[in-house]
């Protein structure tokens, strides 16, 4: 007997926003969010590389590892929090869809606050004891490493699973225990590996802006780092196109036809998507040639630009895969401006906050 | 109803208690250790103490590592947590409260930022700068609470938000201030007992005892202002009838309550002792102090999650998600028609129907074994027994959810729970004071105490067992909502025993007055 397919209907409160506001602030905090895991992860791939090439306390792998090792702690903690905002907003408006499918992989999805517990200590191990962990350094780092990498897996999978709304009855009818993984969906690997090895990419190009920093400060082991980033950059770059096509491939039939002329908006964003990886591994490498005086600006630009239209891709697909199942336009709506506003303002009042911290900081820390 | 449910052996309840009890433990810490770092930072630089500005930087790695990996961590950990037990009010909550959750991730924001920069810009950044760092870390860290607090106080007591839906009528509820001052006073009571932690592993001498004292004024007098916290709390919870609640309505609800106040008690005293002879402290006194806090923290916030029972959104949404302004509409149609996930299976089976029933309907609570666990009471009752509670659980004590079954899905309820019965009969117990309490825990007490909710202390003054006992033969006719009594011989033998010495005649016996609260700590 084949179980129907069902969904649960949305919460019987109104939201208190239309939805393009919510779906605005959804990707705009998801952005940011991106913006620090990459640095974060990619930059803990980046290290562990350092520390595997290794050598003795004054080789430059050494020194990189030793460098980057100082600020992953305060990176998880930026991603952590620029994580929280898009998470709520991802329940508000996808909520029907989120709980169900973090309920039938339940324990997967509570590991995640456990392991990440671990893993964020971990990082501080490594930023607070480092050498005196001696020979477990490297063994406790990929750890760490593999306890991130677990994250970011269960939440690929919630991701897909989320979408993948004709297994659920089936899964859970099978078993309630809260076992299940999204492990039989094609699009899973290519998902998890195009935010993986973009993540390295996109941390390379930081520790590029970083080591040139260096440099232009007298530093010279700042060339090594640019070197670094640049060679991250622009391979995993150019790796992740061809992921990135497989990914693709891995959609259902009715998704991969929005892409390719069943809606001009898809259509248009793979295509630029696709260009500009082109454009950007192009660049990586007439760049890299340059040393530490290459132009990192437009390289950053097209980075962006590509950051928002792969999360704007990933959103086509959210809304293709889900079709008739997701009806926002049926949502009842009772926004609460006032409420907004107090948002709005607190917001920005925080980010100016913000500003002032962190420029006290950045100068006390250059005197 | 809504949702699937995480069959969770343990119970969902036990598994959010245990991530929320420690985070709402360190999370106050974070709040009020914020404001010891700078206030203590401040008299050391004004004073010109070194020792206490090395103290207070020492102390800050030790928050730092605390309230920004575990503390942060097992915040969000308590949003998946909830999202995973209790999906329906999780969205019921984040619908409602959206601009709340956003303005309150606007502070948390700040708090760790500023957590970050005030560690690491500790002899970097000059003095003046820094503190401020310290005041805007612990102003973002209270404004986090002041939100919060709204939210948390509203599920229990949404007072008039039931009328209106309004936000900010939910927000500022009738227990939002004296939430607010028991959390505040919590939060410099916890600084205080972490930081006389740092103090112990101190070097014995003046300077320790220095400091032992000023983090010990911290404990005490913050504890002070919870005492005074929790009367006030009292005092407005009028909204749910606090009085039936903690008159064993909620059977749970008189036990953890006592366990708070003994804890307050406790936790007040313990204080005192480095307040008034610091020598005398050691880590044993401080490990003793910060357990029995943690525990009284955790009977607190138990109180308040219990006493919701059977919402989870008090007066709008029970705990299984059913609307209060659905029950209408449930009713009518069954309880398998409302609940979207029943397996296909569960129109050819009946066991199949009660299990995925027992999911929808009970598992968010239930346990077999653990938390609530049901298998002690199904090795005591044959089928018939079963199948004549099951349409009665609405009616028990005042802590189950309304239950609406057609006589097909109570049949299929009973299968079900049937089999879930050990295979062996329930063994009963030899000690006969053991006896007899099991007997009323299984049959009068699911519904009654013995004198505090429907009490039943007076109802057999002065009969005699054989009354008691014929009594028992037509309690089936008394009002539609008390069933035959449906106990084995030696069950009822026992039940007429406990009955009989509850209310015993005058001058006779200790044992029923050594009994006073019968079976009220039971959680059943």
């Amino acid at each position: 007997m084949m179980p129907a397919v069902i969904v649960p209907a949305p919460d019987a409160l109104p939201l208190p926003a239309p939805v393009f506001l919510l779906q605005i602030l959804l990707h705009l905090t998801f952005l940011l969010h991106l913006v620090a895991m990459n640095a974060m992860l990619g930059g803990l791939i980046l290290t562990f590389y350092a520390r595997l090439k290794g050598g003795d306390p004054s080789a430059p792998w050494t020194k990189l590892a030793d460098t980057l090792s100082k600020v992953t702690p305060s990176l998880v903690a930026a991603t952590v929090t620029l994580g929280v905002a898009p998470l709520l907003f991802l329940q508000t408006i996808y909520g029907q869809f989120f709980f169900t499918s973090s309920i039938l992989m339940g324990w997967g999805w509570f590991s995640v606050v456990v392991v990440l517990i671990f893993a964020y200590y971990g990082t501080y191990l490594q930023s607070f004891k480092g050498r005196a962990l001696g020979g477990s350094r490297t063994p406790l780092l990929g750890v760490t490493l593999l306890l991130f990498l677990w994250i970011g897996f269960m939440f690929s999978n919630n991701t897909s699973l989320m979408l993948n709304v004709k297994e659920w009855a089936a899964m859970y009818f099978a078993s309630p225990k809260g076992l299940h993984l999204n492990l039989g969906d094609a699009q899973l690997a290519p998902r998890y590996m195009h935010m993986v090895l973009g993540s390295v990419a996109v941390a390379g190009l930081m520790l590029a802006w970083w080591g040139r920093a260096r440099v232009r400060a007298a530093d010279p082991s700042g060339e090594f780092m640019v070197t670094v980033g640049m060679n991250a950059f622009t391979w995993l770059t150019l790796v992740n196109i061809l992921i990135g096509l497989w990914y693709y491939v891995a959609q259902p039939a009715h998704v991969r036809k929005l892409f390719m002329g069943g809606d001009i908006t898809a259509t248009a964003l793979f295509g630029v998507g696709f260009v500009l990886g082109i454009v950007m591994v192009v660049a990586g490498f007439r760049g890299s040639k340059h040393g530490s005086r290459i132009e990192l600006w437009p390289l950053t630009m097209l980075t962006l630009i590509q950051l928002v239209t792969m999360i704007m891709m990933r959103d086509t697909v959210r809304n293709g895969t889900l079709g008739a199942d997701f009806r926002p336009a049926t949502f009842e709506v009772q926004p609460q401006v006032l409420n907004l506003v107090i948002f709005a303002v607190m917001l920005v009042g925080g980010l100016v906050l913000l500003f002032w911290m962190l420029r006290q900081f950045y100068v006390a820390w250059n005197r | 109803m809504n949702y699937p449910v995480w069959e969770l052996p343990m119970g969902g309840g036990v598994l959010i208690a245990v991530v929320s009890i420690l985070h709402v433990f360190v999370s106050h810490f974070a709040i009020g250790g914020g404001l010891w770092l700078v206030v203590t930072e401040m008299r050391a630089n004004r004073n010109r103490d070194l020792d206490l500005r090395a103290f207070v930087k020492r102390h800050s790695r030790f928050f730092l590592l605390l309230t920004l990996v575990f503390g942060a961590i097992s915040g969000v950990g308590i949003w998946t947590t909830i999202g995973l037990v209790s999906p329906h009010g999780t969205s019921a909550l984040i619908h409602g409260y959206v601009w709340g959750w956003a303005m309150e991730w606007v502070f948390f924001f700040i708090e760790i930022a500023a957590a970050i920069v005030y560690y690491y810009g500790w002899d970097k950044l000059n003095t003046n700068v820094h503190e401020a760092i310290g005041w805007i870390y612990f102003g973002a860290a209270f404004i986090s609470l002041v939100i919060i607090n709204g939210i948390i106080t509203f599920m229990l007591t949404p007072g008039g938000w039931l009328e209106n839906q309004n936000f900010w009528t939910g927000f500022f509820n009738p227990t939002y201030w004296p939430s607010l001052v028991i959390r505040t006073f919590a939060g410099t009571a916890i600084a205080g007992m972490f930081t006389l932690l740092t103090a112990a592993n101190l070097a014995r001498g003046n300077f320790r005892g220095r400091v032992t004292r000023w983090n010990a004024g911290w404990a005490f007098f913050s504890m002070l202002g919870v005492i005074g916290g929790a009367f006030w709390y009292k005092s407005a919870i009028g909204v749910w009838d606090a009085n039936e609640a903690l008159l064993g309505a909620i059977p749970v609800l008189p036990v953890v309550a006592g366990y708070f106040k003994i804890g307050l008690i406790i936790t007040t005293a313990l204080a005192v002792i480095p307040l008034l002879v610091p020598k005398l402290w050691n880590k044993g006194l401080v490990a003793v102090l910060l357990i029995v806090g943690l525990m009284t923290m955790g009977a607190g916030e138990w109180l308040r999650e219990a006493g919701r029972k059977p919402f989870v959104i008090n007066g709008y949404m029970y705990s299984t998600g059913m609307l209060v302004s659905d029950t209408a509409r449930v009713e009518d149609a069954g309880m398998a028609a409302s609940a979207r996930w029943i397996s296909p299976e569960a129109a050819t089976s009946e066991v199949r129907l009660g299990h995925d029933l027992y999911l929808a309907y009970c598992q968010v609570c239930h346990t077999m074994d653990g938390y609530n666990g049901l298998r002690p009471f199904l090795a005591q009752w044959d089928e018939e027994t079963v199948a004549s509670l099951v349409p009665l659980t609405g009616h028990m004590r005042a802590l189950m959810p309304p239950w609406y079954g057609t006589e097909e899905e109570n049949a299929a309820l009973t299968a079900y729970l049937m089999t879930e019965k050990p295979p062996e009969p329930g063994l009963w117990p030899a000690d006969p004071v053991a006896a007899e309490q099991l007997a009323w825990d299984i049959s009068c007490g699911l519904c009654h105490t013995v004198s505090g909710f429907r009490p039943l202390i007076d109802s057999f003054a002065g009969q005699s067992p054989e009354e008691i006992d014929g009594f028992l033969d037509e309690s089936g006719d008394i009002v539609d909502e008390m069933p035959a009594y449906f106990g084995t011989a030696e069950q009822r033998a026992a039940l007429v025993r406990f009955l009989h010495k509850m209310n015993p005649p005058e001058g006779a016996g200790d044992q029923a007055a050594a009994r006073p609260g019968g079976n009220e700590g039971r959680d059943s």
